[in-house]
């Protein structure tokens, strides 16, 4: 209890977790998350994949079952630029980060090993839209590079391109998106479970802190929505609990300020937010079990099973993708284990990120080096996966007055679940949570939008709209509310 | 042993969450996984027993499928053959890279000699056996004069044709380089090319015999000089235009791929384009004109094609109607004899005649014996237009196809592994 947590990590499984792609911010991160790497040169992280370097420190056999020929498309796989890689996006649209602030970057994750670049540090001479941008970059979690959030680029994109603008994507197209949809919410599932970490890095105490914060914005978002929606007499023709529920794990969903120095009040919290979606997106299962197949202990079942298919995903994945004779091979292994959690949750109206999470939390603690090769794997499908969710998401808004009803409501009371959340965490955790914790989660990420697309998945068509239309509009305001509240370390 | 423990989970599960009794509209997503990992499984233990990944594909397929273990139901074989259009553009992507004209100028006559004894012997053989067993044939009977003569022909441009794809998915899969592969490569597609006219004729000329023709048939030759030609120039314009982001751009080409194949097969298909040869065209061009420098594109051809083979003959074998071969596989298994003969004799005659390497180009007529997608895309429009007698026709090339489906692949493979070109695309 007195040792702060880095003290007590092992840097390599620390820079693997902080290298993995991400949910939540983290997924947003993960998306330009090639940016400090293709700063530095090469894709060390990656690459150790194939040299095994880090599979040496986990006890596992380096390149394993890779001929030469296999090692060198390997190598060739990792230099490429490929999806994952730096993204053209950034730059262009987002000057900020300019070749001075990368060499900074560069620099600092050089120095503590990570290649996360550090906080806002108050450089001088930034213009408001500058501090705007840089403060918005430095939003993602599980340890990924900060990035803009890209839900406030792609969904009013989507939103353009969908029926309500360009049509360009109809309502059809969007039908056909919705398998792409659950094996998107299988990667989230298995990106969080990869970002726990592994002992000696998994801390049970922040992770009880994490979710304690997390039940805490559910219960606020879930009780003051039920009260509104029974005062409102809404007319939703599922249980008014489930729709509340529903919101409230959404809302619970944060990307965290990210960088800092290790031990740093930043660090921590950015570490909470990785830690704070696991209880969600198991509330968030036994949500969807509840809605398609009804009965309170019938969905606990439909929970377990849930649970099962994902280890079974896990194990398999875990005893083929470390011995495939090529790194095309394992990529096929990789997509048939995510699309394998995703499709079978999806055809039994199961949750795809709990299914994700558990096969995500078995290649983490399984034996071998499984995590680290499907996080670098994984991050190559990132990029069109997310953003494919973000444009779907924004492409099916639809604006009803039940939306807007709930999406006020939605922002305020998640604000407030935060900063209640945060601080019951603070007080019960003074030694490793931050006083400010809330606001330091504040920020919704991507994982919210991606509760929000799995409930409407499920949810009859007119509650499952509405309850989308709210989420979104709802994450991107709050995007907008956690630019004013600085925490106390940064403002320093 | 990992891999064997790994399969028997996969079906496990498998077989526990179709029997927990899913929504169908959602059975895409588990039915592409599965067959993703439990076909690429298969493919190497065919690989293991030195027999060609792909009917490993297929065989998985079949067995799965809806005529077997039901695991993948109908609902889900059907699902998985949304694919198909991405996977051929993909496979005929690939060839057009394979085919280096430079390369092949030297032999082009020589190849043009085979792909013309092969055509010659292979339908006149075949039209001559159709012509003279057509009463014994459940087609059309009673057919006598002018309508037996044309049907005879049209069966024979069926039965004749050849698989690009096949070919195509091979030579990737055993990552097969040399003359050989080129060689039947270029045969393939030329053939083809030319059975897709020839099949135009006969069909026009069957309408005709069967009364079925009109005025506005005149203009048939004209769509088919627009589908092939612009076919081309579709393809030579996207093929360019991915030449030219290869070389000034060069990022994410994995997902450029795959973006190029669905506009080749989508977009095309709009203006009456045929997805395979702009697809070639494309591959040509960025082979031919533009070659990328570097590693890239390569790359993202071993990352895309994998996948995309495995769920589509996955697919294919899924899709395979066990019960045609069962009610009319003897007929189908002389025919298919016939056809084996015939291309055994054509490539003895062509490898004499053209000049080639006797030693390469008696080997050819083993990458001839596969058929699948062109000679099935071929039976539909015959069984569409003609519904009466197109089914039983449709029944009997379905059942073809099944042979040559599994027999195809493994006599090429083994005709590459003679020729010393397995492996070689790494060099």
């Amino acid at each position: 209890m007195t040792n702060p947590p880095d003290d007590r990590r092992d840097p390599s499984s620390d820079s693997d977790s902080r290298s993995g792609a991400s949910a939540g911010g983290g997924a947003e991160g993960g998306a330009r998350h090639g940016h400090p790497r293709d700063r530095t040169g090469s894709a060390a992280d990656t690459a150790s994949v194939t040299t095994g370097t880090r599979g040496r420190t986990r006890g596992g056999a380096p390149d394993a079952g890779l001929t030469g020929v296999d090692r060198a498309a390997a190598a060739r796989w990792h230099a490429s630029r490929e999806l994952g890689g730096h993204d053209p996006l950034d730059p262009a649209f987002f000057p900020a980060l300019s070749p001075a602030d990368a060499a900074t970057d560069a620099a600092d994750a050089d120095a503590d090993g990570w290649r996360q670049p550090a906080a806002d540090d108050g450089r001088a001479g930034v213009s408001g839209l500058q501090r705007v941008t840089r403060r918005l970059r430095t939003q993602a979690a599980f340890g990924l590079a900060p990035a803009l959030a890209p839900a406030l680029l792609f969904v009013p994109l989507g939103f353009l391109l969908g029926p309500p603008g360009l049509n360009l994507l109809p309502a059809h197209a969007l039908e056909h998106l919705d398998p792409v949809i659950s094996v998107g919410l299988a990667a989230l599932g298995v990106f969080v479970g990869l970002a726990l970490g592994r002992r000696p890095h998994w801390d049970a105490r922040l992770f009880v802190a994490a979710s304690l914060e997390a039940i805490v914005t559910v219960l606020v978002v879930l009780a003051a929505l039920l009260a509104l929606l029974q005062a409102w007499q809404m007319p939703i023709t599922v249980p008014a609990i489930a729709v509340a529920l529903a919101l409230g794990v959404s809302a619970s969903a944060s990307s965290a300020v990210s960088g800092g120095r290790p031990g740093s009040p930043h660090n921590l919290a950015s570490r909470i937010a990785d830690l704070d979606d696991v209880v969600p997106i198991a509330i968030g299962a036994w949500a969807i079990a509840l809605i398609a197949h009804g009965g309170f202990w019938n969905a606990w079942t439909q929970v377990a099973f849930t649970l099962l298919l994902g280890l079974s995903v896990g194990v398999i994945g875990w005893l083929l993708i470390e011995r495939a004779h090529s790194v095309a091979e394992r990529g096929v292994f990789v997509a048939g284990s995510l699309a394998l959690a995703g499709g079978a949750s999806a055809y039994l109206s199961l949750s795809p990120l709990l299914a994700g999470l558990a096969a995500g939390m078995f290649w983490n603690w399984s034996p071998g080096r499984a995590d680290v090769i499907v996080r670098a794997d994984l991050q190559k499908f990132q990029h069109p996966l997310v953003v494919l969710m973000l444009l779907a998401a924004g492409a099916s808004l639809q604006f009803s007055l039940g939306a807007l009803w709930l999406f006020a409501p939605f922002v305020a009371f998640r604000f407030a679940g935060k900063l209640a959340g945060g601080w019951i965490a603070s007080r019960l955790a003074p030694s490793f949570a931050p006083a400010d914790l809330g606001k330091y989660l504040l920020a919704p990420g991507l994982l919210g939008i991606g509760f929000a697309l799995n409930m409407h998945q499920h949810l009859p068509p007119a509650e499952g709209i509405t309850l989308l239309t709210a989420v979104v509009i709802g994450t991107l305001a709050s995007e907008g509310v956690a630019l004013f509240f600085t925490p106390v370390e940064e403002r320093a | 042993m990992r891999r064997a423990i790994a399969l028997v989970l996969l079906l496990a599960t498998a077989a526990l969450v179709t029997t927990s009794g899913g929504q169908e509209p959602r059975s895409i997503g588990f039915a592409f996984g599965f067959a993703l990992i439990a076909a690429a499984l298969a493919g190497d233990l065919f690989e293991r027993m030195r027999l060609p990944r792909i009917t490993g594909y297929l065989l998985f397929g079949m067995l799965c499928g809806p005529f077997a273990a039901n695991i993948i139901s109908r609902p889900m074989a059907r699902e998985l053959t949304l694919v198909n259009g991405l996977a051929i553009a993909l496979i005929a992507f690939m060839a057009g890279l394979e085919l280096n004209l430079r390369r092949l100028r030297p032999r082009l006559r020589g190849i043009l000699e085979i792909g013309a004894i092969q055509l010659g012997l292979l339908y006149a053989g075949l039209f001559s056996l159709g012509w003279l067993a057509w009463p014994w044939l459940p087609i059309l009977p009673d057919a006598t004069g002018a309508t037996r003569v044309t049907l005879a022909l049209l069966l024979a441009t069926l039965v004749v044709s050849f698989s690009p794809t096949v070919t195509i998915a091979v030579i990737a899969d055993s990552r097969a380089r040399g003359p050989l592969s080129e060689l039947v490569l270029a045969l393939v597609v030329i053939t083809d090319l030319a059975l897709i006219v020839l099949f135009t004729l006969t069909m026009q000329a069957a309408r005709w015999s069967l009364g079925e023709g009109t005025t506005e048939d005149v203009s048939l030759l004209a769509r088919l000089a627009w589908e092939i030609a612009g076919s081309f120039a579709f393809g030579g314009i996207v093929g360019s235009l991915f030449a030219f982001y290869l070389r000034h751009v060069g990022r994410e080409v994995t997902l450029m791929l795959l973006a190029l194949c669905v506009v080749l097969s989508q977009v095309g298909t709009l203006f009456h384009f045929e997805p395979l040869l702009a697809a070639l065209a494309a591959g040509l061009v960025v082979e031919n004109i533009a070659p990328p420098d570097g590693d890239a594109l390569k790359d993202a051809v071993e990352r895309g094609a994998l996948p995309v083979l495995v769920v589509f003959f996955a697919a294919a074998g899924a899709s395979l109607h066990l019960d045609a071969l069962g009610s009319i596989g003897l007929i189908a298994l002389a025919v298919s004899a016939v056809r084996l003969a015939l291309i055994r004799v054509g490539g003895y005659l062509g490898s004499r005649v053209a000049g080639l390497d006797p030693a390469i180009a008696g080997l050819s007529w083993m990458g001839l014996v596969s058929q699948a997608g062109v000679t099935l895309g071929l039976t539909i429009i015959v069984s569409s237009e003609f519904p009466e007698w197109g089914a039983r026709v449709q029944t009997l090339m379905v059942s073809l196809i099944a042979l040559h489906e599994f027999v195809g692949p493994v006599l090429f493979r083994a005709a590459l592994a003679r020729a010393g070109e397995i492996g070689k695309m790494e060099e």
